[in-house]
């Protein structure tokens, strides 16, 4: 009984792993659409970045000059980060060699959020809840529906200064 | 099932080291079929180690003495469950449970990701196939748990009574998973190095499981402290015996790396450290085993000597360490930090100087342990340090890392200025002084037992007021109650609340240890009737009375002598206590169970140390004289606590949801603090009405950021 037993096992472990060499089946390989590509991750982090030095400045870890120089330096970081990304974008777009009214129309997509990135990041409308950057003077976060608060959503901490 | 479990073992082997081989190929090539092989490889060792574990336990469930396993851990008296644990009692089962342990991890490491994060996935299967390979390679040829004697005895030799105690079955499981567990998280870096992917992507998949390692080291040493307090009945609950260091130095490293990994993932620097601290880590598990299981350094834990066994763990080891300081080195040019440290006052100086301490403690630590190792090889002898030395090296280190937990949530990252230190400082600072003064009045006077307190209550000032800041804010945004903000506030972060959870209970056990500083004891001969006094440092005294001894047998196992105490607090009952002396009969060994009465702020805890007359059981009370250790331990449950706070905390910062960095719906950027592992009491997230019009301006066109698919850690 053992003997048949220990035939069986063998023989169901090796039909299990020699199956994908005889029949073809493979695991999947590449980078799935939704995984992030390096020069993603750095924008993110160039992103996390803004919002932490937002955070400290409003949990009162950060004095109002500190704030500042520390919110540009932060942000010339982000916008690099930017850049880096709209041309991976174009890159991969050239290298694709899609052409058409759906590949131009994703592409300006793009390019119009990258642009909205940019202008969001120099006026400092930093969602404090997810991080995302919103246009100037906004009141809600774009992405995620909180409340923008004044200080962020006008880029000037004078408007309010950090809570006690 | 014996006999198919011994099978098992042998055919896991080969399938072990052909899957490792294929994903490694396949990786190398590209080849999804040779990838996939590797994973179905994968699943079938996991399938026959837990056959062959089921073997073992069939063997000592059945009573089979011609295993030589069973013989020299078990005999027939001994109750079922503890044969169950026979699995884990001796060096062979154990590191074969060591694979299957190993093995389970690796299967859920690569099921979660079987649909993502495919670029990394061929090296980790290969990585923690290899890993498993060592361990089956020992178990077949070193330590054959399924090895045979020439002849069947009617009865084995017994368990060690130390072990015989429930602690067994929970201690060695928790502390051999979290051990385990941290090989992941060491196959994805390795996978990283190998791959080039040296972002910190492959740390944000791995979080889950540096937190899951780290919950059961944390467990299990706990757990492991309680089973020293509860059996070995000398009054402490650690005694810096090698193998009790060996578990703690991967706990030491790993939290190193738990806080190091956030300056990774928000500053994107110290790449070079961090990888370098996930393969310590790893070592550091492996050098438990080979610590414990080598028997080099003598400890209550190790087996006999086995140098074959020493040497090959050692070798393991030196292949794994040069072979990843080899890839370090040949990445080194990519992991370059993306940036430099701004300011000295910053919470990412905070964290390398936690890191550094740490680091500092663990080869303080290391030292101490191997000593004897190396002053056998110098003069021949070997000569010991003792708690003394462990002492003397790690209070001052934990107090600069007690202080270091009061500072991190409180500085800012990049840069804090003189002015906003002063300003979250000052409070928390005056509560800890004040405390400290006011216990020194009260007659704290060891040094480092009130530096201790004082530090720990600036600590927990620090955390209360972050909390109460975060909710505060939270409320007054949110229109909520401050129990509903409170609520919201850890939900939205559980990563950053949680990790403050664990500070919260780590303090509180550090003053559980500095309670030892005012142990009290007291040792005594006396009869039946006559009573032991002790004064316990709270201001009270306790009488022990001595009522009587009994006996009591369990055929064939063991005998017990238990002698009753009835206890007053300052001349009032408030109960009775038993402390027994028990004389296993297989081993002829005699084992003492303390007494243990357990309150808030102390321990009343009493040794049945000898008897004069275990034999003449006559009513005469001279036969009973008895000689009792009663010792009065302050603080001590606090430690217990502690550890359940700490528990508590880690469990909050791995729950799934909250704003845990790549575990966010597709479309959220950047995350919430959690992401850059906190940033202290910032205001918390105002959501508005699902009927909030769309923000102005942000109606255009729109493409959902990239996120990371890292939601499998």
């Amino acid at each position: 009984m053992t003997l048949v037993l220990a035939i069986l096992l063998t023989v169901g472990a090796v039909a299990a792993i020699f199956h994908p060499l005889l029949t073809g089946k493979a695991a999947p390989m590449g980078a799935m659409d939704d995984e992030v590509t390096d020069v993603q991750h750095r924008k993110r982090m160039a992103l996390l970045s803004l919002r932490d030095v937002e955070y400290d400045f409003h949990a009162g870890k950060l004095d109002e000059t500190d704030y500042r120089a520390l919110k540009a330096q932060v942000s010339a970081e982000a916008l690099a980060a930017l850049d880096d990304e709209a041309r991976e974008l174009a890159t991969s777009a050239g290298r694709a060699g899609r052409s058409g009214a759906r590949a131009s129309a994703a592409q300006a997509d793009v390019e119009a959020e990258i642009a909205a990135l940019r202008a969001s990041i120099r006026h400092g409308a930093i969602c404090m809840q997810c991080g995302h950057p919103n246009p100037r003077a906004s009141r809600f976060c774009g992405e995620c529906g909180s409340a923008v608060t004044p200080a962020s959503a006008s880029g000037s901490p004078a408007s309010g200064g950090p809570p006690a | 099932m014996t006999e198919l479990g011994e099978y098992a073992l042998w055919i896991a082997l080969p399938i072990c080291i052909w899957g490792g081989v294929l994903s490694f190929l396949g990786g190398r090539w590209q080849r999804g079929d040779l990838v996939l092989s590797g994973e179905r490889s994968l699943y079938a060792v996991l399938l026959l180690t837990a056959i062959a574990s089921l073997g073992i336990i069939a063997a000592f469930v059945g009573n089979r003495y011609e295993y030589w396993y069973v013989y020299n851990y078990s005999s027939r008296d001994l109750p079922t469950y503890f044969k169950v644990t026979g699995l884990w009692a001796g060096q062979r089962g154990s590191l074969l449970f060591w694979a299957l342990n190993l093995s389970f991890f690796s299967v859920l490491a690569v099921w979660f990701n079987r649909r993502r994060n495919r670029e990394f996935m061929p090296y980790v299967t290969g990585t923690l196939l290899s890993i498993i390979a060592f361990f089956l390679v020992i178990t077949l040829f070193i330590t054959p748990p399924f090895e045979q004697l020439p002849f069947a005895p009617m009865d084995g030799r017994g368990l060690n009574p130390q072990l015989q105690n429930y602690w067994m079955t929970i201690h060695p499981p928790t502390l051999y998973l979290g051990f385990t567990a941290f090989t992941v998280p060491f196959a994805f870096a390795v996978s990283a190095l190998l791959t080039g992917r040296l972002d910190a992507r492959w740390i944000q998949l791995t979080r889950r499981w540096i937190l899951t390692s780290w919950f059961f080291l944390s467990l299990g040493i706990i757990f492991g402290m309680r089973w020293a307090y509860e059996e070995l009945g000398w009054g402490g609950y650690w005694f810096w015996d090698p193998v009790e260091n060996a578990s703690l130095l991967p706990w030491l490293v790993a939290t190193a790396f738990l806080h190091s990994i956030m300056i990774q993932e928000s500053r994107g620097m110290l790449k070079v450290w961090n990888m370098s601290l996930v393969v310590l880590t790893f070592l550091m598990t492996i050098f438990a085993t080979f610590l414990t299981r080598s028997g080099l350094i003598e400890s209550v834990h190790s087996f006999a000597q086995d140098l074959v066994i020493a040497y090959t763990f050692l070798g393991f080891m030196f292949v794994v360490g040069a072979g990843c300081a080899w890839l370090i080195v040949k990445r080194l040019p990519e992991m370059r930090s993306e940036r430099t440290f701004d300011s000295f006052f910053s919470r990412e100086s905070a964290f390398l100087m936690n890191n550094l301490v740490l680091l500092g403690s663990a080869f303080a630590v290391m030292w101490g342990t191997l000593f004897p190792l190396f002053t056998e090889g110098l003069t021949g002898s070997k000569v010991s340090v003792g708690p003394p030395f462990f002492n003397q090296v790690n209070i001052p280190i934990g107090l600069v890392l007690l202080a270091l937990m009061g500072v991190g949530p409180v500085i800012a990252w990049r840069k804090a200025s003189a002015r906003n230190l002063k300003k979250n400082f000052t409070g928390p600072l005056l509560v800890g002084i004040l405390s400290g003064v006011v216990l020194w009045f009260m007659g704290t006077r060891h040094t480092q037992a009130l530096l201790t307190f004082t530090i720990g209550i600036f600590v927990l000032a620090v955390i209360v007021v972050e909390f109460w800041k975060g909710t505060r804010a939270r409320a007054r945004i949110e229109n909520e109650n401050p129990f509903t903000a409170f609520v919201h506030l850890v939900r939205k972060n559980r990563r950053r609340w949680g990790g403050y959870v664990v500070h919260v209970g780590v303090v509180i056990m550090f003053m559980g240890f500095a309670g030892a500083a005012y142990d009290q004891e007291v040792r005594q001969s006396i009869e039946p009737g006559e009573t032991i006094s002790i004064d316990s440092p709270f201001g009270h005294t306790y009488d022990l009375r001595y009522e009587g001894l009994s006996t009591a047998a369990d055929p064939g196992h063991s005998v017990q002598w238990i002698a009753t105490m009835s206890v007053e607090k300052d001349g009032v009952f408030v109960g009775s206590l038993n402390t027994e002396r028990r004389l296993y009969l297989a081993q002829g060994q005699p084992v003492t169970e303390v007494g243990i009465r357990s309150t808030l702020m102390e321990d009343l805890y009493v040794i049945l140390a000898t008897l004069d007359d275990q034999v003449g059981m006559g009513t005469d009370p001279r036969f009973h004289r008895a000689t009792f250790q009663v010792l009065v331990n302050p603080l001590v449950p606090w430690i217990w606590y502690g550890g359940l706070i700490l528990a508590l905390g880690t469990l909050i910062g791995l729950w799934p949801g909250g704003s845990v960095p790549g575990a966010r719906r597709p479309g959220q950027l950047a995350g919430q603090a959690g992401g850059s592992g906190g940033s202290g009491s910032s205001p918390p997230p105002p959501t508005p009405p699902r009927s909030t019009p769309p923000p102005s301006g942000s109606d255009g066109p729109r493409r959902e950021p990239p996120v990371p698919a890292g939601a499998s850690s």
